[in-house]
């Protein structure tokens, strides 16, 4: 298998006593795009910015493409990263931005970056102050993807849009995926917003991974099996059990199966992402069980 | 990387060059009619004793709008160097996080490093060039009124000539970059740059500048009939001050010794200075007849540019150690 895009080990960030992100343990595949998910304060954005080295780990490692976050010009340059409310220099024209970007990055897409702020349909004169908070995240996504990252680092780029802004913008992005070989990671509070996009997915719960896989095999391999009342140990051979609910009368169980269920008393119906993601949060908010790795 | 430094610094450049240009127009216009003055008075072309056509001169600077400008430029120089480490200094990284663009900035395919010595070096280097300036125009516009009435080896104007603004200058540059860096906050970094520069600048002038080179003496009869102060205390304690000193100069220390070279303090004689039908004359009189000397210790004129380069050196080595504190702190601990 090739060189993992991120890999950390036993990765951690305390600010004083307060630990933004404790014991993270995490290897993503590359050449995915990769959506990480988990409620705030999870350590989402704490991750990435260590991914993206602006931040320096209390203690444990990471490396991303193989090599130490920022650990110089060459490794900087092969990670391109649109930072959480998109920040920009708000004196500064479009224009002036994409001068900055062609002088401060060896790789620099002249053609890349002035088509998409012609697509766009933006005044290049225009200061980044005076454009709308969906424009300034488009801005901010054409100085990364003009970079020509190996890595496409994304800390919740969507949260602050409008409907409307967040469809132009995931559209974007999907529009360069198709069209360059990179790894996206992509962080997001919110499923609906990663699940257009991403191919992988990881739930990240108080730092911990909580599961972590293709969305087509964990699509596959959860269920919802509702049936006459029963007790977990009860359930479906094979199927480990991650929520589970209780009428009088019936069970409604979340589980992970790899075979199929057959059982003659249950009714099986597929999950979508979205409970499924929730189901494997709101487990973390009741128990501390191991993360779970699924390959197929 | 260069060229962004340069761009984010276009505004206060040219606030910044419109200023200078307004004061230069200003110097040039009034320093015509100022040198007009210094020949008119004959002070120009005087030998030797040159006394009236000085004191004509100052007489006509101080009846005219030159006194002002003189005045004006004096405040310049000591201002400026302040407000370079509040606007320029301070703003430099602290702006950038609290704006959040040092996220944009420094996730470029450039190392912090190179990020934040691109940006001291721009703006360093226009801070010791603007000031560099400023100084050298007030300086040359003032020679002649400085020579004639106000000694600028004196505190009050010693600051605001030369080459000193320029140290000056770089050390409020620089610590307004370190404290917009630990303070992360611009206003708060703004205010701890100020107190910061008044309380060195302050200790400089106040305690320490004296004793950068060695200081000069002069030993002298204490002539009374040219007395600067005379008091006498309970119990007889005297205090006199002689009235002789060195022209041209800054004066640190001046007391008054007995012939066996103690501080003279008394006591005072009960026959001529505590006898009510007698004037202070007839005390004077007995102080003049104890044969004692007057010691004053003094910065004189000629001191004036080997206290420029020491006091210079000091402030830009401390700035320049600041700057390697920030680099440092930037790799190393910024987040």
């Amino acid at each position: 298998m090739s060189v993992p895009v991120l890999q950390a080990e036993g990765l951690s960030k305390r600010y004083g006593r307060r630990a933004a992100l404790s014991d993270c343990t995490l290897s993503l595949p590359p050449g995915r795009v990769i959506g990480l998910v988990g409620p705030n304060g999870a350590g989402k954005t704490t991750l990435l910015q260590i991914a993206v080295g602006l931040l320096a780990p209390s203690s444990g490692a990471m490396t991303v493409l193989g090599a130490s976050p920022a650990s110089g010009p060459a490794q900087l340059m092969r990670v391109g990263f649109v930072a959480q409310d998109t920040p920009t220099y708000p004196g500064l024209s479009i224009a002036d931005h994409l001068r900055f970007g062609a002088h401060t990055n060896p790789r620099w897409d002249h053609r890349l970056a002035d088509e998409r702020i012609a697509k766009l349909g933006l005044d290049p004169s225009q200061k980044a102050g005076k454009l709308s908070s969906g424009q300034r995240a488009q801005l901010a996504l054409t100085l990364a993807i003009a970079k020509r990252p190996d890595l496409l680092v994304l800390d919740e780029p969507v949260a602050s849009l409008d409907p409307l802004a967040r469809r132009e913008f995931l559209q974007n992005l999907m529009a360069f995926i198709a069209d360059h070989e990179a790894s996206v990671i992509l962080s997001s509070h919110l499923v609906s917003d990663l699940e257009r996009v991403c191919d992988y997915l990881v739930v990240l719960v108080d730092s911990r991974v909580r599961v972590a896989g293709e969305v087509e095999d964990l699509l596959a391999t959860h269920h919802r099996v509702t049936g006459p009342r029963r007790d977990r140990s009860d359930a479906p051979p094979g199927a480990a059990v991650i929520e589970e609910s209780h009428t009088d009368r019936q069970s409604t169980l979340i589980v992970h199966s790899d075979i199929p269920i057959m059982d003659p008393m249950v009714s099986v119906e597929p999950l979508t992402l979205e409970d499924l993601v929730l189901a494997y949060m709101s487990q973390a908010a009741t128990a501390s069980l191991p993360a779970m790795e699924i390959i197929r | 990387m260069t060229w962004f430094a340069w761009r984010q610094f276009r505004t206060p450049a040219w606030i910044t060059l419109t200023g200078l240009g307004v004061m230069a127009v200003l110097l040039l216009v009034t320093g015509h009619n100022l040198a007009d003055e210094w020949t008119s008075s004959g002070a120009a072309a005087c030998h030797g004793s040159c006394d009236a056509a000085v004191t004509d001169f100052i007489q006509q600077f101080t009846s005219g709008a030159n006194e002002r400008v003189y005045q004006a430029g004096l405040l310049a120089v000591y201002v400026v160097p302040p407000l370079i480490g509040i606007f320029w200094g301070a703003p430099l990284i602290a702006r950038e996080l609290e704006a959040g663009t040092h996220r944009l900035a420094w996730t470029q395919s450039i190392s912090r490093t190179r990020w934040i010595s691109t940006k001291l070096a721009v703006v360093g280097s226009a801070t010791a060039v603007t000031t560099g300036l400023l100084s050298w125009a007030v300086t040359t516009w003032s020679g002649n009124v400085d020579a004639a009435d106000y000694p600028r080896i004196t505190p009050a104007i010693y600051g605001a000539r030369g080459i000193v603004p320029i140290g000056y200058a770089l050390f409020a540059f620089a610590v307004g970059v370190t404290m917009g860096m630990l303070i992360r906050r611009t206003v708060p970094a703004m205010a701890a740059t100020l107190a910061i520069y008044i309380a060195a600048v302050g200790s400089m002038s106040l305690w320490v500048r004296a004793h950068l080179v060695a200081t000069a003496h002069l030993i002298v009869p204490l002539d009374v009939s040219r007395i600067r102060s005379f008091g006498i205390a309970n119990k007889g304690v005297m205090e006199v001050l002689g009235g002789a000193e060195p022209s041209n100069a800054w004066v640190l220390t001046n007391t008054t010794i007995t012939q066996t070279g103690h501080v003279f303090t008394g006591p005072a004689s009960a026959q001529y200075c505590a006898n009510p039908n007698q004037g202070p004359r007839a005390c004077l009189d007995w102080v003049g007849s104890l044969g004692l000397r007057q010691y004053v210790t003094y910065q004189p004129a000629s001191h004036f540019w080997a206290l420029q380069r020491v006091e210079t050196g000091i402030f830009m080595a401390v700035a320049f150690l600041l700057v390697g504190f920030t680099l440092y702190w930037a790799r190393r601990r910024l987040t």
